[in-house]
């Protein structure tokens, strides 16, 4: 099985003497070319699902595949080499380099990798323009809109060609239009890409574009629909 | 380098202030160096630029010319050892000359002077700029050093040496020819006797007294103390630092300098400190879609890198530029291997500096890009 499984997967937080469990038993798998979201409200646990699902966490116990490989046994190298290699994040609100054009915020992600080819060039334009952004390599992200900034992150996330893709409240800061817009494309490369992708969000309306929707609450994961 | 050069270009205005200190810093370094050098010049110049290896002086004097007396017949005895390549002997006196024969404004004015006695020919007769060397036949015919050209003397002057009444005339000009920060006028070994023992006795019975030997090549320095009695043997540093004045000067000037070097080192690293500090979160998303820690070092220390390198190459356009609009009588002399030197030792204090951001870049920890951003 490919994609990402996550087997009874719990994590507590020490506090002095107090003890908070963040997930409690949690078992989840994605397959390639499925678009998952999680719902839940603020301190349910989705952001420590996230960065456990995306290697910058490890669980208290259980197990974490991607591509069938454990992270538990990882070290902390082998781990940035997962994420660079196999794991595509959009973060909130971007989280773009202000000093980066628009194209070099896809090739940095080749950089960190090596060296950028012909090829990565290629790709990095063939990207843009799957989104829209083709006509603003150029651009800083000051100049950009939000939603051009948001697409820019979703394009960053497919360009190390990855396994799985985590997107942390895409839709942030969006307005109702925007935000159709950014979730529709997620979807769309994740289908024409064949990607794992999972979606955390609070945010109701976009849920229409997901195969399944999960919630947690209380760090206890639940099939919504 | 990519994401260095980039942020660079994008913050020109932020890391333009920031290049103008080390600018500043580099300029300031290598200006107190020059003039260090040229301060040191103008104490030891006939000493520092002389090939010589070795100087043998007499016992108790210091490794001081002036304290220094040897009879000449220890030349012979030097000659024969093994590894001399050459000796020159060499007596100092200081005086005062004053231009007598001209009828001129600068009549009877009175220039200190350092006498050196040589022997023509000899590896410490210098090179004239202008005029010819010292010839045997001629013995009052002597080579000054050219910064006298500037007081009013000129190519076959007569010059008297006040007190005695001796007559020398100019027969040729040398560049930097300066010691105890003195003009030196090199006279013919013979000739030197003659104005420096004037008193008799002052010789204190040697016959055909000198100072000190100065040999090239490479010798054994204890085999020397050893065969000849009542000698001590410097190296060119030991001679050096036996000039009045010479040790106290440069250890006063690289004092400075290497304060000053320590300080801007610390500067730099304070500087790029808070740039890091600022920057956590944009390295916590690096680090998050899959920068490793020695990405985001090299990143880091490869910005202060060409920072630092572009600064300093300008603060070395800036000194070399303003030697072209230095008074004329201010000692400056800026060697290119101590730019050299000074510019590496800047760049790696900046580079050592750069590295206390390390340390907080490896405890960035990627969490930090989840969650409400910004």
């Amino acid at each position: 099985m490919s994609g990402l499984v996550l087997k009874n997967v719990t994590k507590t937080y020490q506090e002095g003497a107090f003890k908070t469990v963040a997930l409690q038993d949690l078992s989840l798998s994605v397959e390639h070319g499925e678009f998952i979201a999680i719902i839940g409200p603020s301190g349910s646990g989705k952001s420590t699902f996230l960065s456990i699902a995306g290697a910058l966490l490890k669980a208290t116990s259980g197990q974490v595949l991607i591509d069938n490989v454990d992270l538990a046994s990882l070290s902390e190298r082998e781990l940035s080499n997962i994420r660079l290699d196999k794991i595509g994040f959009i973060l909130q609100t971007s989280n773009l380099l202000p000093y980066l054009t628009v194209e070099d915020q896809l090739l940095v992600v080749k950089k960190m990798g090596g060296s950028i080819k012909t090829e990565d060039r290629v790709l990095a334009k063939e990207l843009l323009n799957d989104i829209g952004l083709g006509d603003k390599l150029n651009k800083y992200p000051h100049q950009l809109s939000g939603g051009e900034r948001q697409r820019t992150a979703i394009a960053r996330a497919f360009m190390n060609n990855p396994s799985i893709i985590l997107a942390d409240e895409p839709t942030a800061n969006l307005d109702t239009k925007r935000a159709r817009e950014v979730v529709s494309l997620i979807s769309l490369e994740v289908k024409a890409r064949n990607k794992a992708a999972i979606m955390v969000t609070h945010d109701e309306r976009m849920l229409s574009y997901c195969d399944r929707v999960y919630r947690i609450e209380d760090g206890v994961l639940s099939l919504e629909k | 380098m990519f994401l260095a050069s980039k942020e660079l270009w994008f913050s020109k205005r932020r890391f333009l202030l920031i290049g103008f200190i080390i600018v500043m810093i580099s300029w300031l370094v290598f200006v107190l160096s020059g003039l260090g050098n040229g301060l040191a010049d103008l104490g030891t110049a006939v000493i520092r630029n002389s090939e010589m290896a070795l100087a043998v002086f007499e016992k108790e004097a210091d490794f001081s010319l002036s304290k220094s007396t040897l009879p000449e017949s220890l030349i012979d005895d030097i000659t024969e050892l093994e590894g001399v390549e050459e000796v020159a002997a060499i007596t100092q006196a200081i005086g005062s000359i004053s231009q007598d024969s001209v009828d001129t404004e600068e009549n009877g004015k009175k220039t200190s002077v350092i006498f050196l006695g040589i022997e023509e020919g000899s590896f410490l007769e210098p090179e004239v700029v202008l005029g010819e060397g010292l010839k045997s036949d001629r013995p009052y015919q002597v080579i000054v050093d050219s910064s006298l050209l500037n007081e009013g003397f000129a190519l076959g002057d007569t010059v008297t040496v006040n007190s005695i009444g001796l007559e020398l005339e100019i027969s040729g000009f040398a560049d930097t020819q300066t010691l105890n920060h003195l003009p030196a006028v090199y006279v013919p070994m013979e000739t030197i006797r003659e104005l420096k023992y004037v008193v008799p006795g002052s010789d204190m019975g040697i016959k055909d007294p000198i100072s000190a030997v100065f040999i090239k090549g490479n010798i054994d320095r204890d085999m020397i103390s050893s065969t000849i009695d009542g000698v001590e043997v410097a190296d060119k540093k030991e001679t050096l630092n036996g000039i009045p004045g010479y040790a106290a000067e440069s250890g006063t000037i690289s004092l400075m300098l290497w304060l000053l070097i320590f300080i801007s080192a610390f500067v730099i690293a304070v500087f790029f400190y808070v740039l890091t500090t600022q920057k956590v979160k944009q390295f916590g998303v690096l680090k998050a879609i899959g920068a490793s820690n020695s990405f985001v070092i090299k990143t880091v220390v490869g910005q202060v890198f060409l920072l630092s390198t572009i600064s300093i190459l300008i603060g070395i356009a800036l000194t070399y530029l303003m030697t072209l609009v230095l008074p004329e009588g201010m000692p400056f002399n800026l060697q290119p291997e101590m730019v050299l030197i000074y510019s590496l030792v800047l760049l790696a204090t900046s580079m050592i500096g750069s590295l206390f951001s390390v340390k907080s870049i490896i405890k960035i920890d990627p969490v930090t890009a989840l969650g409400r951003a910004e």
